[in-house]
């Protein structure tokens, strides 16, 4: 039997369940959009986004909802060729130096 | 008013509504839409959902095509759960793809 993917957990355990609503902060709202908006254009699909989320393995669950969505479509978009790991390291360090200088 | 169906015409297909079906016991690597708690499992048509782009293609970027004939598939709870105390008609309705069934 192969391996059984983090998302695959029908059937198991849960747990105990938070029902609170924490809302969403800034930043998951902007990535939510960003998401979304290309997922309407069909410049990634929602399939692959959910494969390279179940990609992470154990760092599935480590990651909280809006955190494992945001990496899952930073790595489509890489596998894509929109930008590589390295641009992008790079304008996140220019964007920071914007941030910290304002 | 209703909203537009998302169900559509999946004229060529192997099942219908009422036939009796196994989920493959399959395990293959890859992003599979077929849980694993219900692999091996039989169960009944339900409908007929339409024809769609593979899933399990498009999670790798490939365009999907030829387009999969998916099912709403009725499974009885207690087939599925070994200790499930509930009435004997609850069910269990799961959607699945034609290349995940075989006749039962």
């Amino acid at each position: 039997m192969s391996e059984q993917r983090p998302h695959d957990m029908g059937g198991e355990p849960g747990g105990p369940i938070d029902t609170v609503d924490h809302g969403m902060k800034f930043w998951e709202k902007q990535a939510n959009a960003l998401r979304n908006t290309l997922s309407r254009r069909k410049i990634v699909r929602l399939d692959e986004l959910r494969r390279a989320a179940e990609d992470l393995g154990s760092r599935y669950y480590e990651l909280e909802y809006f955190e494992r969505t945001t990496e899952a479509l930073r790595t489509v978009l890489i596998e894509r060729g929109y930008f590589t790991e390295a641009e992008l390291r790079s304008k996140m360090a220019e964007v920071r130096r914007r941030y910290e200088s304002a | 008013m209703s909203l537009p169906s998302a169900y559509t015409e999946a004229p060529v297909r192997r099942f219908d509504v009422g036939d009796r079906v196994a989920v493959k016991a399959w395990y293959p690597p890859g992003h599979r839409r077929t849980p694993h708690y219900i692999r091996g499992k039989r169960g009944v048509i339900e409908r007929v959902c339409g024809a769609f782009a593979n899933p399990e293609e498009l999670a790798y970027g490939l365009d999907g095509e030829p387009k999969r004939v998916l099912y709403r598939v009725r499974f009885r709870q207690r087939d599925l759960w070994p200790d499930y105390s509930g009435p004997e008609r609850d069910a269990l309705e799961l959607e699945i793809y034609e290349h995940w069934l075989e006749p039962a």
